[in-house]
């Protein structure tokens, strides 16, 4: 029988134990005075490459209000989890964050994540938020009242794009592709009705099941339907190359189009040679811009030599927005909660977003529904713009 | 060491609870679970809410698959079938919190009824795949109905009972709670009942189960509608838990996280089902945890994802390899320990 | 009146993406054939095929001949490797262990993957012709032909391995009877070994045409879902059947999602699952399993 006296390792294995369960019952100390931004943000999974660049954004416009003496003396603090894209780890990370800091300010990482914890948002009252969703259902003030768009809608994104095909080409034909998911088919019954006002026609519209491997019967469908224009949505990357491939390898004389997600630089360079001509819509300024006079550009290109996505310019200017608010409800002597900071956001009126964004914007709803069209060209291997800055009101 | 503890009536010889240890220790349990909101913080109120659904699920699985040995894969079909029809109701007709979650009940165990059907014509691996298939089939119901509200899914406003708003983890504990205990007694009690002997007998060798007189469609149907009668009060609680559905809350991932639940948990055995869920739905916390402490920062937790998924896999192949019964295996040795110390096992 | 020239080409480009499905499930086929395990791994399986001739091909720069022949190779040694540690030890167990511990198994694999080369959708280095194959009027896109072509090599390769080659008559026996086969003297670890390889190795050729046509990800695997219903359609344990199962899916999802909507494809083939389950459960070409007491 063991009657030695109990050994130095199981102690300190208790000890560990022991506070490992105290943990719940520990409060997080915090200086009270920071604006805390917290963050759902998709790190890792299917979303990574955004998440990452997302989370690049957001800190290093921290860093520079806060090196700037941060807002009225208060200090700026970025606190960020991981969800990997999927909804219930998002709200758990929303729940943790909120209850161990005093948020105002929060990042969402997908649609259905912001759905999901808008009523909780309504419930409580104290924070505004902003995302990764672009989704249309979003943009609607009165059901979504502490939530806003770092852009165009997904609908917003594809007037932007009739618009510019109504002017190139009137009466054109354009085919919708996009994917059987939430993201997917979010636009797709208002661009119809969209496109119909603009004079355009709509041929085809399909509809690829997520995680299709081979998409030539879709292919053979849309070379029938003979469009002028193929805009896809939903998807990052694929299908959009088979698609574009097989369509010219079949004679098609389709231009090809994309929306926000599809339209990052680097994704568009992985097309290949099928890429090359690939259009689409992008709300903000390319990191290797340099058309016009762009200061924070510049200051992102001093800060970080290395290309950054447009994901990265999404978070930032996100922050962006995020101080505006919180300054101008400092600067009206109100407290920092979700009415004050929505009400805040909505007074930026031809806001300079110092070159981000091609023109100054004002957000009066939900969203900023400014974008430009840009064309790849696959030889200098960068997207170059190939119209105005369209608003639409 | 455990000694005397003898019988003298059959009721006594078929409790659930004999040993006055293990009442005092149940009642030191209901205490801890009874204190427990009011030490814990939102997070971890949230956290054992999320578990408490996740037991109640894996109970009704492991009545299907551990008990009664007909391997399934829809669970997350049939906790989407109580979720919608909860939603729906909710949204539409108002009805109040218990008789939609009853409904969501009875909604999944008629889906469950449905899918139980091949059964009497394909058996093991087979059936498994047609569970598949309900679930694929499901989710389209779920994308493309109007009624369901297509893929943006549906969202609730919180439950009332007895006119208090259920919107936060503190006050759904104190309803999912008691639920999800009277779900796993109830289980715990149809096992001592011949209709769970029955569905013991069809596991173990169901032809021989029909020759000894127990009609095998009608009680391979019974688990199914019962399993799935729990998937959906449990798909009922997450939908007032998580307050939006949409077809992409149940994937088929979640049927097999599930299925591994009651396989590391130990299958066939109630307190396997807990301890499986309860392992399970922590074991990503803890993995987060390891990692914040890691000194890697940032850099470090881009890896977490990938590792929870690697790790969920490994659990799943280890246990199979080394502890097939599971967790409540071990749990039955470390108290087989304490029963016979000072003696050796 | 029925557009038959349409009608056709869809036809066509269904029966060579089916093609794919074939390769996919010979894979499968092979492992049950021998083993008796149902290996829902197999698309997982085709991934690492994928993501290795990537890694050869792309990180390495590798040529495209040698870049095959490795991931190839290194596929079949990850086939022999979770032979050994995790179907070996499961020997007699219950078939839904088995069944679990290739669920777990699918885990591993996304996640390893995920964590080498992380989530990202990638596209293989084009190596295929470009120039669409023309039947009469119908356009065929090359990539499937060459797939399908490359899938019926190799299913005429395998039948004729398992009729004239002493190591596939092996597999035959121990497939029917595994003692009859241990006590002709049949080295029936070797065997099951042998299988699991040669199963790997096929998963990574489809990996590759699958990678090549789609772009590859981590969540690649969910072609072995439409893969399970073929070899269900086809009979879990037939060659011919991973055949004959994965052209008729091929054909119906490209008729269900010309003719109905995209979103049918994966509807139409569960539904062919279900009917199949209940009138044909053990599918087209398999043997039925007579349970003895």
């Amino acid at each position: 029988m063991n009657s030695q006296p109990v050994s130095a390792r199981r102690r300190t294995l208790l000890l560990a134990a022991s506070a490992a369960l105290a943990a719940p019952l520990a409060v997080h100390a915090q200086a009270a005075e920071d604006i805390v931004i917290g963050g759902s943000i998709p790190m890792t999974g299917v979303f990574a490459f955004a998440g990452i660049g997302i989370n690049a954004g957001i800190a290093d416009y921290v860093k520079i209000v806060n090196d700037a003496g941060g807002i009225k003396g208060r200090k700026l603090r970025y606190v960020p989890e991981d969800t990997g894209y999927k909804v219930d780890a998002s709200v758990a990370a929303f729940k943790k964050i909120t209850s161990q800091n005093k948020v105002n300010l929060y990042y969402g990482d997908s649609t259905g994540f912001a759905k999901t914890i808008n009523p909780e948002l309504d419930r409580s009252g104290q924070i505004l938020m902003a995302g990764a969703s672009f989704a249309t259902e979003l943009n609607d003030p009165a059901k979504y009242p502490n939530q806003f768009l770092v852009g165009p809608d997904y609908t917003e994104m594809f007037g932007i794009l009739l618009k510019h095909i109504a002017k190139e080409k009137p009466g054109a034909k354009v085919a919708f592709v996009y994917s059987d998911s939430e993201f997917g088919r979010d636009p797709i019954e208002a661009s119809e009705a969209m496109a119909k006002k603009l004079g355009l026609t709509v041929p085809v519209k399909l509809m690829t099941p997520p995680g299709s491997v081979d998409v030539s019967t879709e292919v053979i469908k849309l070379r029938r339907a003979n469009p002028d224009y193929t805009i896809f949505h939903g998807y990052i990357l694929a299908p959009i190359p088979e698609f574009v491939q097989q369509g010219k390898q079949m004679g098609m004389t389709s231009k090809w189009m994309g929306t926000f997600w599809t339209m990052d630089s680097s994704t568009v360079m992985k097309m290949g040679e099928a890429g090359d001509g690939f259009m689409g819509v992008m709300p903000y300024r390319y990191y290797y811009d340099s058309s016009a006079k762009s200061p924070m550009l510049e200051k992102i290109r001093q800060l970080r030599p290395e290309y950054q996505s447009t994901a990265y310019t999404q978070g930032f200017l996100t922050a962006m927005l995020f101080t505006e608010a919180a300054k101008r409800t400092l600067d009206a002597g109100k407290p920092l909660d979700g009415k004050n900071l929505k009400a805040a956001l909505n007074t930026i009126k031809d806001f300079d977003t110092g070159g981000l964004i091609g023109v100054p914007i004002t957000i009066k709803g939900n969203s900023i529904p400014v974008g430009r069209v840009y064309t790849a060209d696959m030889k200098a291997q960068k997207m170059v713009p190939s119209s105005d800055w369209i608003k639409l009101d | 060491m455990r000694i005397g503890t003898l019988k003298q009536s059959y009721i006594a010889d078929a409790a659930l609870f004999d040993s006055r240890t293990q009442k005092t220790w149940l009642a030191l349990g209901a205490a801890l679970l009874l204190l427990f909101p009011f030490m814990a913080s939102d997070y971890w109120l949230y956290l054992a809410c999320l578990v408490a659904i996740n037991v109640a699920s894996a109970t009704g699985l492991n009545i299907l698959t551990g008990y009664t040995g007909l391997v399934s894969l829809g669970q997350a079909a049939f906790m989407g079938l109580g979720a919608y029809t909860v939603a729906i109701m909710q949204t539409r007709l108002g009805t109040p919190f218990l008789l939609n979650l009853a409904a969501g009940g009875v909604v999944a165990m008629l889906g469950g009824l449905v899918v139980g059907i091949p059964s009497l014509r394909v058996k093991g691996l087979y059936l498994a795949i047609a569970t598949i298939a309900a679930s694929f089939i499901t989710h389209f119901l779920f994308a493309n109905l109007k009624l369901t509200g297509g893929t943006s899914g549906l969202s609730l406003p919180p439950a009332q009972l007895f006119g208090v708003a259920l919107d936060t983890s503190f006050r759904l504990y104190w309803v999912i709670l008691p639920v999800t205990l009277l779900m796993v007694l109830g289980a715990a009690n149809l096992f001592r009942t011949r209709i769970g002997r029955a569905f013991i007998a069809i596991r173990d060798r169901d032809i021989s189960a029909e020759v000894l007189g127990i009609p095998l469609l009608r009680y391979k149907l019974l688990s199914f509608g019962l399993s799935s009668f729990y998937a959906g009060v449990a798909g009922g609680l997450w939908a007032y838990f998580f307050r939006v559905v949409t077809p992409e809350s149940f994937p088929l991932l979640m049927s097999i996280f599930f299925l591994a639940a009651i396989i590391v948990g130990g299958m066939g055995t109630i307190l396997g089902g807990i301890l499986g869920a309860v392992f399970m739905t922590m074991v990503p916390e803890l993995l987060k945890l390891v990692f914040d402490l890691l000194p890697g920062g940032t850099e470090a937790t881009v890896f977490l994802s990938p590792v929870r998924t690697v790790v969920f896999g490994l659990l799943i192949v280890g246990f199979l390899v080394f502890e097939p019964h599971g967790l409540a295996e071990v749990w039955r040795r470390i108290r087989r320990f304490f029963h016979l110390w000072p003696f050796k096992t | 009146m029925m557009d038959w020239a349409y009608l056709f080409e869809i036809a066509l480009n269904g029966v060579a993406s089916g093609g794919l499905y074939a390769l996919a499930a010979l894979a499968f086929v092979l492992v049950y054939k021998a083993t008796r395990v149902v290996n829902i791994a197999i698309g997982e399986m085709l991934m690492i095929g994928a993501y290795l001739f990537f890694a050869f091909a792309a990180s390495f720069s590798l040529p495209i001949w040698l870049a095959v022949l490795g991931a190839v190779l290194g596929t079949g040694l990850l086939g022999a490797v979770v032979e050994r540690t995790m179907i070996r030890p499961l020997l007699g167990e219950p078939p839904i262990s088995v069944f679990m511990v290739t669920v777990g198994l699918a885990s591993i694999l996304v996640g390893l993957v995920e964590i080498v080369w992380t989530a990202d959708q990638r596209r293989l280095p084009e190596f295929l012709p470009k120039t669409p194959v023309m039947i009469g009027d119908a356009f065929l896109a090359p990539k499937v032909a060459y797939g399908a072509l490359v899938a019926l090599v190799l299913i005429v390769l395998v039948l004729l391995v398992f009729r004239f080659w002493r190591g596939g008559v092996a597999l035959r026996a121990t497939a029917s009877d595994q003692a009859a086969a241990y006590s002709m003297g049949i080295n029936v670890p070797r065997v099951f070994s042998l299988a699991w390889v040669a199963s790997a190795m096929i998963a990574a050729v489809a990996g590759i045409i699958v990678g090549s046509i789609g772009g590859i990800s981590s969540s690649m695997g969910v072609f072995g879902l439409s893969v399970l219903v073929v070899v269900i359609v086809g009979g879990l344990d037939s060659v011919l059947g991973a055949l004959v199962g994965g052209v008729f899916i091929g054909l119906v999802e490209a008729l269900a999602g010309s003719y109905l909507g995209g979103e049918y494809k994966l509807l139409a083939t569960f539904v062919v699952l279900v009917v199949v389950l209940m009138i044909r459960p053990y599918g087209l070409f398999g043997t039925h399993e007579i349970e003895r007491l």
